[in-house]
């Protein structure tokens, strides 16, 4: 099953992401955000990190989940190569592996400024569907 | 094909008329030449129309000549709302609070630099930070960084990064009053406090250019601008306090426009009235934003005339500084009456009839992309009545990042910008497909709309000699 896949979207980056299940829908969307920022293969599964998140809707999770990644990355230079995700309700527990950012081995590739609400949605069919655009 | 949305009102401007069943308050008002109606994507429209829906808009929902889709509003997105009845959307303003332009004018000629442009870019590109995750040379304390968000470059010029004469020919001095540390996040504290004199990435650059045309000489004389002489073009923003003062702020609002029972046509146009709790708490946040894009560009500048003074012995004055996306409270004359308004500019640029800087009509920085010309424009009393003060920003992409970089390679940018001579120096080789010309309209299209619809006059056209990508 195709994880993820990028759109063509002329000011920004944007991306539909997918899943058998919610869960499995946000930890593509999580590798999805990490590959616009650096490449995944070089980042060792070295130290771990768990997230929690509580929101109001899937929609909101999903924002605040991305949101918190960009926040880590950027802030506690630490990349994510692989994650768990467990949602309940609106709320996400993720057991993540990745590691710190050394410019000297790992290649960054785009500064996310932001994730957006533009044509946010999560859907279901016969599986997850989420689109997400990311200002760059 | 013209979309049908479009009705063709004289030369340079299609109108979105006001259509109730859409809940649009004001047509939609777009400024294009034929030429750059191909261009114009069926979401921008889309997005124009979603603006003119907004509480208290008034005139219309404008977009500017080098409109593309955004997120929210367009890029090029320009739209009043009254400072009693209206709203502020953070998007539109935008992540980037404060992202803008600022040239730099020095006392060299092309002749003395051409030989030495490899060496000058070199050192350029050592002084000033750029690139992906770039931080700056400095380390603030939290102290320091709080007055950049109070004061913006007086912060900057008072702690030796400049001169008081420099703030004179800054939008708004440089500052913008009202900003409130305590309204902003320790997230964003966090995440601006390492990035504070660093250019960032993406589109942002700093360019030598060379003034290569004066199109009006009175005003070039006053701006310091005359053929041949060498320049030095910045173009960044608030880095990511910025970014996330306007994230912070879009959640508080997506949940209180709720309460302020406001239809959204698109989550990331989330707003508040003008005078609710959130209204004020997120402009004056949105100004501490603004100031610390100001104090950025002014600490950047500083080590820019650093390097010219040690490589030419010779000073480089500030020309002037522009923001292209912001909001701000102005007063306008609208209906023939004069409204206290919330502008909000999002990829457009202020372009005033008159400003102190000069006493004549506003500096107006409009840059080019890579490789190709920048202009010098100064603002019109059409503008004032046209535009609520406003023109375009920049050249306006036409091609995704992804497209660019599948179409074209770093050898292929790089070979076109040698046979213009043209030096380029970035960290980051494999984004610069992205910021090709052929990713852009053409500039100088773009300017011959706002020059033809008398929104904005040309001064003076630089042409760039070499380019640091952020």
């Amino acid at each position: 099953m195709q994880r993820y896949e990028f759109l063509d979207d002329v000011a920004d980056v944007a991306f539909r992401a997918y899943g058998r299940d919610i869960n499995e829908l946000f930890e593509n969307a999580a590798e999805a955000l990490e590959s616009i920022m650096i490449s995944p293969e070089d980042v060792a599964l070295k130290e771990a990190l768990t997230i929690e998140i509580t929101s109001d809707t899937c929609e909101d999770l999903l924002y605040d989940w991305l949101s918190e990644l960009l926040v880590t990355f950027e802030i506690n230079s630490f990349a994510i190569r692989q994650c768990r995700v467990t949602i309940k309700g609106f709320s996400l527990t993720a057991e993540c592996l990745g590691d710190r950012i050394d410019q000297s081995k790992h290649r960054l590739k785009e500064e996310v400024k932001a994730i957006t609400y533009h044509n946010l949605e999560v859907t279901k069919n016969d599986r997850y569907h989420a689109q997400v655009t990311v200002d760059v | 094909m013209t979309d049908e949305r479009l009705v063709r009102r004289s030369e340079y401007i299609w109108d979105v008329p006001r259509d109730e069943a859409l809940g649009m308050r004001v047509p939609g008002r777009i400024f294009l030449s034929e030429t750059l109606i191909k261009y114009l994507e069926p979401g921008a429209i889309q997005q124009v129309t979603n603006v003119a829906t907004l509480p208290g808009i008034l005139g219309w929902s404008l977009a500017m000549p080098d409109v593309h889709t955004g997120y929210g509003f367009p890029i090029g997105g320009v739209a009043a709302f009254d400072a009693t009845d209206g709203v502020l959307s953070p998007g539109g303003v935008g992540f980037d609070i404060n992202c803008g332009t600022r040239l730099l004018a020095t006392t060299l000629h092309k002749q003395e630099v051409e030989d030495k442009i490899q060496a000058l870019i070199a050192k350029l590109f050592q002084a000033v930070p750029s690139g992906l995750g770039s931080k700056g040379r400095l380390r603030f304390s939290e102290k320091e960084l709080n007055q950049a968000f109070l004061s913006g470059a007086k912060w900057a010029v008072n702690q030796g990064y400049g001169n008081t004469s420099d703030l004179k020919h800054c939008e708004s001095n440089g500052c913008l009053s009202g900003a409130d540390v305590s309204l902003v996040s320790p997230l964003a504290k966090k995440r601006g406090m390492p990035q504070l004199g660093s250019l960032g990435s993406g589109n942002h650059f700093l360019e030598i250019q060379c003034v290569d045309q004066v199109f009006e000489r009175k005003a070039a004389s006053l701006f310091g601008l005359k053929e041949g002489q060498v320049c030095i073009m910045l173009h960044s923003g608030s880095r990511g306090a910025g970014h996330q003062i306007c994230t912070d702020y879009l959640k508080t609002f997506l949940k209180a426009s709720h309460q302020y029972a406001i239809t959204l046509p698109d989550r990331q146009l989330a707003c508040v009235p003008t005078d609710s709790r959130e209204g004020r708490d997120y402009f004056s946040a949105m100004a501490a934003a603004a100031n610390y894009a100001w104090a950025n560009r002014q600490i950047m500048s500083f080590w820019v005339r650093d390097v010219i003074e040690q490589e030419f012995n010779t000073t480089a004055t500030l020309v002037y500084d522009v923001a292209h996306n912001i909001a701000k409270l102005e007063r306008h004359q609208i209906d023939g009456e004069h409204r206290e308004v919330y502008v909000h500019r999002k990829g457009a640029t202020r372009a005033f009839d008159k400003d102190e800087s000069y006493g004549i009509a506003q500096p107006v920085l409009i840059p080019g992309s890579m490789g190709t010309a920048s202009y010098v424009l100064c603002g019109t009393k059409k503008a004032m009545t046209m535009t609520f003060g406003s023109t375009c920003h920049g050249a306006g992409r036409v091609l995704s990042r992804k497209s660019a970089r599948s179409r074209l390679t770093w050898k292929d940018v790089t070979t076109s910008l040698q046979q213009k001579h043209i030096t380029i120096k970035t960290e980051d080789r494999a984004a610069v497909p992205e910021e090709a010309p052929e990713a852009y309209k053409p500039i100088d299209e773009v300017i011959n709309v706002v020059s033809k619809l008398g929104i904005s006059r040309a001064v003076a056209r630089l042409t760039p000699m070499g380019v640091i990508k952020g």
